[in-house]
Order: structure tokens, then C-alpha cells, then sequence
């Protein structure tokens, strides 16, 4: 027990110590830039416990509470805060931190654009150090991940809800062009606040490194939004509609960056327009294949019917 | 990449079923679906080579129960939300000219097709089995019990094949060893495409 007691206090010690270094090495890869900054906030939080001024007090008085539902550590990740929890008191894991940082940062978007700016401000708002912004990347793109991942949340509950209400028969069940048109609007609404910056964000969504998440988010919103229309497709159909309907919110969105009518009112006509082509599309490919069919028939006919005279000739 | 840093939750909108294990149930339904799927085709190619011949009945018959399996997966598929695999329309050609292709060789290529097929099927089944009891027989309780009994079945028409002299085909182990490496290919390119 003694030896486990002596490791133990040697751990804590090596832990200090490493955390002292951490304000000297902040040139270490980015990997382990995360590490070191969240360390950093960590004694420059616990440095803003001791009351400085009422303001501060006030802010730290309402942190117990948010902690709260925070305290238990998530799943079997090891975080690298679960040390530093035996000192602190506000222990939660590092990813609940970070998307507590980059949701307050979203506040200041509009003034700052997608930028560690915004992300500092809104740690500030947060009492937490400016340095908190390092602990993420330098162009914004986990901000603006952040944000996409949030909006695609909101729809999934939205639809969810609507859902649930045309089950228990209190809405009824709108048509498959009503219910894709209501929801990319529903969705496009979401980007109002921000959409002077908007474009930026797009910009960066298409960069190399963020390709693989931007295009993973882009995927699952457009599949949930089918899943909700009552998609049962096993078929190749499963793909031509997710590609339709991705087509459809890529250029509807492109059109919102421009639109400068009152409530994007040409932006949602353009979208009704898109949609009704999609149904067309379908329509005229049905109509393609049943006359491809009649065709084909009548040329079966008209060979079984020479073939016949022929034979008829021959026999006479 | 700077980026992993910040661990964020990528698939936002993908309801998880209550802890299932994605990954691997998709791969699962997605293959089955399309093993299925192209077994249709192959018995729809035998039978419109040999529909009126002697073998026609038993043929339809195994072919009607291959439809039951396609519909269960289609159900499962829109149950546990998986994509198809992008290849059905190439399995869509490339089953139904095995099966004629097979036929054109007779009652007896024909079953021997079948034969090969239906062990490939079956093996396959069986480490499916195998991994689901190894994650957690009590979740994926139903799914166990579905794949089990298309075990079954697809042992049955392995047997059934056997018995109308699927071995006395011509080339029957070149033609049963080529058809098993084809179905190999199919399974690894439909758990992934």
C-alpha cells in the first residue's frame, strides 16, 4: 500500500511538472498542441478560481451547476483531463470542453467570421483563457464541422418530431415534394444568422482536409431527410435519389449565398422549381420504360406475324 | 492531421439503434442483400434456359424460396437503414448469365452452378453466425435466428443439387472452383462497395 501510495505521489508530481513545461513548449506538433493548451487553460482556470474580481466569482459560481451533468467521464477514450481532474474540481472530459467552446464561439461568427477570433472570444465567454483557441485548428474548420454537425442535429429532431405527430394522427402526411421542399428549407434557414460568412465557410469546407467530414455530414443529413420522406428504395433508386436530392441543397444553397430578396423568397421558388424537376425527372423515366415496352411488344408482334405468313406461304 | 485533435461526432444525424455495432451489421445485411439478390438472378437465367425442361419444377421451386430470402433483407435493409451495395446492377447481369451460361451446359451444369453457389452461400452464413455470436447473441437475437435458417435453406438446395448428379457435369471441379472464386470476389467487393 505504501509503494502504491509512493507511485501514486510520484505520478502527481511528474504530472505537475509536466504541466509546468507545458507553457514552454508550444511548438510541438499539433497533435499534441491539444494536450499542452487544454493543460495551459486547465492552471489558468484553476488560477481564476481564487476570487480576483466579482465578476469573475459570478461566472465561476453558475460553472457548478453546468458541470454538473458534465462530471462523469465518457466511455472508454482515455482523457488526458482525467488526471487533471484530481486537482480541479470542473472536471469533464476534453471533447465535452471543446464543443462547449465552439458552441459559445458560434455567438460571435457573424462579426468575427469562422476564425480562431471568434473561437477565443468565445472562450472568454466561457471564462476560460484566450489560449483556448489553440487548441484548435487555425482556419476554422472545426468550428464550422461544429456548426454543420449541430444544424444537421436540429433538422434530425425536427423531422423527428413532425414525424411523430403524423403518427399519432395529429398532422397529415405530406407529399414527397412538399416534405423535401419544407425540409432543405428548414435546413437552409439555419445557416440566416451566419450567412453573410457563409460562403467563407464553404470555402473552407471544401478544402482537402476537411473533405472527408464535410462530405460524411453532407451524406447522412441528405439520407436522414429521405429516411424521414419514407424512402424504402433497396435498389440503385437508394443512390439516384440521395444524388438528387444532395443536387438540390448544393445549388438551392449556392443560390441562397446571392439572394437578396426579402426572406430569401426566390431562393424557396428556385427550390420548388428543383424539386418539381426531380419528380418530373422520375415521372418521364417511368413513361420512358413502359414506351421502351410497348415498342419492344409491338416489334415481337409484328415479327411473330411474318414469320407466320412466311411459314403459311412455304406450307401452301 | 490537425483536425483529428478535436474528436468530433462526424455521422451527427445516423440514429443509432440502441448500441448496435454498425459497422458490422451493415457489412452483414449489405452482402446478404446482394447475395440474395443475385441468386434470384442466377435461378431466374437457369430457368429461362430450362423452365420447361425436367428440372423446371424443382428449379422454380428453389428459386420461390430465394424470393422469401430477398424480401426479409429488403425489410431488414429499410429496418437498420443500410445502403445497398452500388453494385446491384452489375450482379443483376452477372448472375442472370451465370445461371443461363450454366444451363447452356445442361440439366447437370446447372446444378452444378447451383452446388457451387449454395456452398459459397452457406459458409458465408456460417461465419456471419459465427461473428454476431461472438459480438452478442442476446441483441442480435432476430438477425441469428433469420440467417440461420437461410442456412438452412441454402444447405437444402446445396443438397438438392447434389442429387440431381450436380457431379457429373462437365468440368464440374473446374466449373465448381471458378464459380466459388467468383462468389469470394462478390462477397468482399458488396461488404465494402
Amino acid at each position: 500500500a505504501a509503494a502504491a501510495a509512493a507511485a501514486g505521489g510520484l505520478r502527481r508530481a511528474g504530472w505537475r511538472l509536466w504541466r509546468g513545461r507545458a507553457v514552454v513548449r508550444c511548438q510541438l506538433a499539433p497533435p499534441h498542441r491539444a494536450l499542452q493548451a487544454s493543460a495551459v487553460l486547465r492552471r489558468v482556470s484553476d488560477e481564476q478560481k481564487e476570487p480576483v474580481t466579482s465578476s469573475s466569482q459570478q461566472q465561476f459560481d453558475s460553472h457548478p451547476t453546468d458541470h454538473q451533468p458534465e462530471q462523469e467521464p465518457q466511455g472508454p477514450r482515455p482523457s488526458y483531463t482525467g488526471q487533471g481532474g484530481q486537482e480541479s474540481e470542473d472536471y469533464e472530459s476534453e471533447e465535452q470542453l471543446q464543443h462547449r467552446i465552439l458552441t459559445a464561439a458560434l455567438e460571435f461568427v457573424p462579426e468575427h467570421g469562422w476564425t480562431a477570433e471568434a473561437i477565443a472570444e468565445g472562450a472568454k465567454t466561457l471564462g476560460l483563457s484566450v489560449a483556448a483557441a489553440g487548441m484548435f485548428h487555425s482556419d476554422g474548420s472545426e468550428l464550422i464541422l461544429h456548426f454543420v454537425s449541430q444544424c444537421n442535429t436540429k433538422l434530425s429532431e425536427l423531422l423527428e418530431q413532425e414525424q411523430k405527430l403524423v403518427q399519432l394522427g395529429e398532422a397529415e402526411k405530406k407529399p414527397t415534394d412538399q416534405f423535401l421542399r419544407d425540409a432543405v428549407e428548414a435546413r437552409l434557414r439555419m445557416l440566416i444568422p451566419y450567412i453573410e460568412k457563409w460562403p467563407q465557410a464553404l470555402s473552407i469546407l471544401l478544402l482537402p482536409h476537411n473533405i472527408p467530414s464535410s462530405l460524411n455530414l453532407l451524406t447522412s443529413m441528405i439520407d436522414d431527410i429521405w429516411h424521414y420522406a419514407g424512402d424504402q428504395s433497396t435498389d440503385f433508386n437508394w443512390y439516384t435519389r440521395r444524388a438528387v436530392l444532395t443536387g438540390i441543397y448544393n445549388t438551392t444553397e449556392l443560390v441562397m449565398m446571392q439572394d437578396s430578396s426579402p426572406d430569401f423568397e426566390d431562393t424557396w421558388r428556385f427550390l420548388e422549381n428543383r424539386v418539381a424537376d426531380a419528380m418530373n425527372m422520375g415521372n418521364t423515366a417511368d413513361q420512358v420504360q413502359s414506351t421502351g415496352e410497348a415498342v419492344v411488344q409491338g416489334l415481337m408482334g409484328a415479327a411473330v406475324t411474318v414469320s407466320n405468313a412466311e411459314t403459311s406461304r412455304a406450307v401452301r | 492531421a490537425p483536425a483529428a485533435a478535436v474528436s468530433l461526432r462526424r455521422c451527427s444525424t445516423r440514429v443509432t439503434l440502441e448500441g448496435v455495432n454498425r459497422s458490422v451489421i451493415d457489412r452483414i445485411i449489405r452482402v446478404d442483400h446482394a447475395g440474395e439478390y443475385g441468386a434470384n438472378r442466377i435461378y431466374a437465367g437457369q430457368m429461362a434456359v430450362l423452365g420447361r425442361s425436367s428440372v423446371g419444377p424443382i428449379i422454380q421451386q428453389m428459386w420461390n424460396q430465394e424470393k422469401d430470402h430477398l424480401k426479409k433483407f429488403n425489410e431488414l435493409m429499410v429496418a437498420y437503414r443500410v445502403r445497398p451495395t452500388v453494385l446491384l446492377p452489375f450482379w443483376n447481369v452477372a448472375g442472370f448469365v451465370l445461371g443461363a451460361g450454366s444451363a447452356l451446359l445442361g440439366r447437370k451444369g446447372a446444378m452444378a452452378c447451383t452446388v457451387a453457389v449454395e456452398e459459397s452461400i452457406s459458409d458465408h452464413y456460417n461465419s456471419q453466425i459465427r461473428t454476431l455470436m461472438e459480438e452478442d447473441p442476446e441483441k442480435y437475437k432476430e438477425l441469428l435466428q433469420i440467417i440461420k435458417q437461410f442456412r438452412d435453406d441454402e444447405r437444402e438446395h446445396h443438397d438438392i443439387g447434389l442429387e440431381h448428379d450436380a457431379e457429373a457435369a462437365p468440368a464440374y471441379s473446374v466449373l465448381k472452383t471458378a464459380i466459388q472464386l467468383g462468389c469470394k470476389a462478390a462477397i468482399f467487393l458488396s461488404e465494402r462497395i
